[in-house]
């Protein structure tokens, strides 16, 4: 369960003098994390005041900090008998039917509490996954950085396409996006030759699925078989003349067969549809480069530093135009070039993967 | 002319090269790496081959390196049971029907030393005697033999002082202050033992990748020319960065009469170590551009090979590499400066998913064009369980050189191989250029060169001044530029002759540069021949 911390302010009724020492003197235990006094002193002050909805409360929390999430439970259930609106009663006791391993129970608590991140974990444990999905993504928008938050938000969203997948490859086993399915997963278990049957069975049943020919020339040039990449390359282009990924990766999948001239004017297209992104801009420059023009390559190559700071490809772009100005006989250009590569090497960036030119 | 002749002609001119694989009789030889489950690095690196005339009758011979017995797991002290015969280095002597001969206990090379796990081999005549001497290297010891000149060799490695330790891999013969006399460079793998090993890739249990080890440095010794050589390297500046050196290579890259040195290093950046001409070297990799990748990656440098390949006179690098990453070609393009060619050389699309060795560029269909033959064969024997798409054992690349771009053709292999090294001569003297290719757990591989009908030139030097192989020689025939050695490629040593394709000429120009300094020019030579060519007395 995630550890959140609520702080109750429950205004407490008034009470008799005595029913006030115990709970201050259970406060007082919790500030000392003396959790098993701070249980007894709540429940003095709940035994002499049954009508206070308040009080169990407080016995509530207070078994939950004892992390004893069994016992917290009457107690609260006691608060909602005796106050059905009150809201840190419903969370509290929806934390502790979650802890406990009533998911389902704890789902309405955690609702009329308006937890989004209790009530999302709860919902992923009773399988609710796309509603888990929304509600973690709505809890990890407002805390970003919970770790715990981008576990549950990440497994669900994982478990939720598993079982979107499964639904198609048991519904439809034969289509086309069944055949993408599984190819994806090959892929990703880098187990190709399956991966590309799997990627030329969707293509033959709907060549006009978006993204599939881009998707098995990823799985060709991952086995450097770029003939075969840009073919599948070149056909996704057809398909999508405006996506400027599919110019790209045609673009690299010619740069590695040496046809620069048509791997540049793809670079160049790439460019145009989708301007600034550096991973373009750098196989741009080297396209350039490979073609003797230097100024082309230059201006690209600068751009991918001015628009990337620190990463791989900021110090392959050093690198590349320390080349550059080696080549022109500028010595002092180059050496610069050279030391900001080295800074970055030295930080062990250099040698980090950097978005795949293949 | 008839059209059918013409037709003939232009097929016989289109027809694919081919080399013919076939056992040698007589040469029955295992290379012997002797895998266990301890997955022990030294097992997947080996073994060397020496193409060499031992016995100076016009045949070249083969000397093979074993690896040795390594027990699952090793005891301490370390023993390989180099002194049992089927884990002898071997050396085999042609015979005059092509046939050979296994000569390894007459001629004095049956004890590698127990304590020795073979790695390569280099050839030099480092007493300019006139007779080929043998250098092993070995995780262990290394060893020094001399060639006595009547088809003995004597081990003066304690005389010599070259024994070193550690893992010493690729080593080679080269004049470094051309005072005339052979010196020698010992490439060191890594600060490794059998004791501190261990394994890599958690449930797959395999080899570990060298960044796990600590780097090392080479060595440079000095031929102080009285059968002893001097260790220098800590004067000379080898050891002023450490390496993962598996292979290297020597040619003058800045034409400044002095050889200089490249270092195949895995998993880092590759050296190239300038000969200052003072009996000192700084290494330049990276300021020369011959130290990474295009996009500034580090390479997983293994073999390497130091000669001009587009036929602008300048030696270019290249060196092979692990799959993922492309064989890299550093073009010279003069001033001490390389650029990196790999994409326009047409190893992008030829090498990225492949792992080379041992590598050479040699001219096999003798059309003036140095073609590419690169042993290879996954690190891993256990890749494919790792990344099916990858594979362990592979077949050789065979690619040939169209106007300094490379395209592979079929080599005549007819299995995949787990191949490691390579030396490259002329095994028939039909004056076309045959490989033999060491693999892992498994006899040699001899690729024939079936030949054809364009010309060539095969020259042996001879030095006077200069060292004796004259090694460090630039040998231009016809355009072309060979640099005369024995070493690159892996753990091995090729036929010293330079041998050129001179394609439809059947005369050639020859100018020799050698590095003494004197330089000869011979015209009008007639192709088709082996021609001796003696370095002149006086300047």
């Amino acid at each position: 369960m995630i550890r959140i911390f609520i702080t109750l302010f429950l205004a407490w009724q008034a009470s008799s003098p005595e029913v006030m020492q115990h709970l201050q003197a259970g406060a007082d235990a919790e500030k000392n994390r003396q959790y098993t006094v701070a249980i007894s002193e709540f429940r003095k002050a709940a035994e002499l005041d049954p009508q206070s909805a308040e009080n169990f409360v407080r016995l509530g929390q207070a078994y939950l900090e004892n992390r004893d999430y069994g016992g917290a439970i009457p107690p609260l259930k006691q608060a909602l008998k005796l106050s059905p609106e009150m809201l840190p009663a419903h969370q509290l006791l929806g934390y502790a039917l979650l802890a406990q391993g009533y998911a389902a129970q704890a789902i309405p608590h955690l609702e009329k509490a308006r937890d989004e991140a209790a009530l999302g974990i709860a919902q992923l444990e009773v399988g609710q996954l796309s509603d888990a999905v929304k509600n973690l993504q709505s809890a990890l928008a407002k805390n970003p950085h919970e770790p715990d938050l981008i576990y549950y938000f990440g497994r669900a969203s994982g478990l939720l396409s598993k079982e979107s997948i499964d639904n198609l490859l048991a519904t439809y086993p034969d289509s086309a996006r069944a055949h993408q399915a599984m190819a994806e997963n090959y892929y990703v278990l880098r187990q190709m030759p399956q991966a590309e049957s799997e990627f030329n069975e969707a293509i033959r049943l709907r060549p006009d699925i978006p993204k599939l020919h881009l998707e098995l020339g990823l799985v060709y040039a991952g086995s450097a078989q770029w003939p075969k990449a840009e073919e599948a390359f070149r056909a996704e282009t057809k398909l999508q003349p405006g996506s400027a990924e599919a110019a790209y990766r045609l673009g690299n999948a010619l740069l590695q067969q040496g046809k620069v001239k048509e791997a540049r004017a793809e670079l160049i297209r790439s460019d145009g549809l989708q301007p600034e992104m550096p991973e373009t801009l750098y196989s741009l420059g080297k396209a350039a480069s490979q073609e003797g023009d230097s100024a082309a390559a230059e201006k690209a190559w600068k751009k991918v530093v001015e628009l990337e700071n620190g990463t791989p490809l900021a110090a392959q772009a050093h690198f590349a135009l320390a080349g550059l100005y080696r080549k022109q006989s500028k010595p002092e250009q180059a050496e610069h070039e050279m030391e900001e590569f080295k800074k970055l090497q030295n930080n062990g960036v250099a040698n980090e993967e950097a978005p795949p030119a293949q | 002319m008839p059209k059918t002749l013409i037709a003939a002609l232009v097929l016989a001119a289109l027809a694919p090269l081919t080399f013919e694989v076939k056992p040698r009789q007589g040469v029955d030889f295992v290379l012997e790496n002797s895998p266990t489950s301890q997955k022990y690095l030294i097992e997947t690196m080996p073994g060397g081959v020496a193409l060499l005339d031992y016995n100076n009758d016009g045949l070249l011979d083969i000397f093979l390196v074993n690896g040795g017995k390594v027990s699952d797991p090793m005891q301490t002290p370390e023993s390989f049971d180099r002194s049992n015969p089927k884990y002898w280095n071997r050396l085999y002597r042609q015979n005059k029907d092509g046939t050979f001969t296994d000569v390894t206990k007459q001629a004095g090379l049956a004890n590698a030393g127990d304590g020795n796990y073979g790695m390569g081999v280099a050839v030099g005549d480092y007493d300019n005697d006139g007779y080929p001497d043998v250098f092993v290297t070995n995780y262990g010891k290394n060893t020094l033999y001399h060639n006595n000149g009547n088809g003995t060799f004597t081990d003066v490695t304690e005389k010599a002082g070259v024994a070193s330790g550690g893992w010493s891999v690729s080593a080679g013969f080269f004049d470094y202050d051309n005072d005339g006399k052979l010196d020698l460079f010992v490439t060191r793998y890594m600060e490794w033992d059998t004791k501190h090993s261990k394994t890599c890739g958690g449930e797959w249990r395999t080899y570990c990748p060298p960044e796990e080890f600590p780097a090392t440095t080479s060595i440079l010794y000095h031929n102080r020319g009285d059968g002893t050589f001097e260790d220098v390297s800590r004067r000379s500046g080898i050891p002023s960065k450490k390496g993962r050196a598996l292979g290297v290579a020597f040619a003058d890259y800045d034409d400044d009469g002095f050889t200089d040195i490249f270092v195949a290093n895995d998993g880092m950046q590759q050296f190239l170590f300038h000969n200052n001409g003072n009996g000192t070297f700084t290494e330049r990799g990276l300021e020369a551009g011959a130290a990474l990748s295009e996009d500034g990656r580090r390479l997983s440098g293994m073999g390497t090979v130091f000669q001009d390949y587009d036929n602008d006179g300048r030696p270019d690098i290249i060196v092979t590499e692990l799959p993922r990453e492309i064989y890299g070609v550093y073009h010279n393009e003069g001033k001490g400066m390389f650029s990196y060619q790999s994409l326009q050389a047409g190893l992008g699309e030829l090498s990225s998913g492949s792992s080379g060795w041992g590598v050479g560029l040699e001219d096999f269909d003798n059309d003036g064009w140095k073609d590419l033959f690169i042993a290879q064969g996954h690190v891993l024997d256990n890749v494919e369980q790792i990344d099916p798409s990858l594979k362990y054992k592979e077949l050789p690349l065979l690619a040939m050189n169209h106007n300094a771009r490379f395209e592979r053709v079929d080599s005549g292999a007819n299995a995949p191989w787990a191949g490691r090294g390579a030396a490259f001569g002329d095994l028939n003297n039909d004056g076309w250029q045959d490989v033999i290719m060491t693999i892992l757990g498994g006899p040699p591989q001899i690729f024939m060169n079936r030949g054809g009908k364009q010309h060539w030139l095969v020259i042996s030097l001879r030095g006077t001044r200069s060292n004796r192989d004259g090694f460090g020689a630039r040998v231009r025939v016809n355009g072309q530029t060979r640099f005369a050695t024995s070493a690159g490629s892996y753990l091995s040593a090729s036929d010293k002759r330079l041998h050129f394709g001179l394609g439809s000429n059947a005369t050639a120009t020859v100018e020799v540069a050698w590095p003494s300094g004197s330089r000869q020019t011979l015209n009008g030579v007639h192709a088709d021949q082996f021609l001796d060519v003696v370095e002149p007395e006086k300047p």
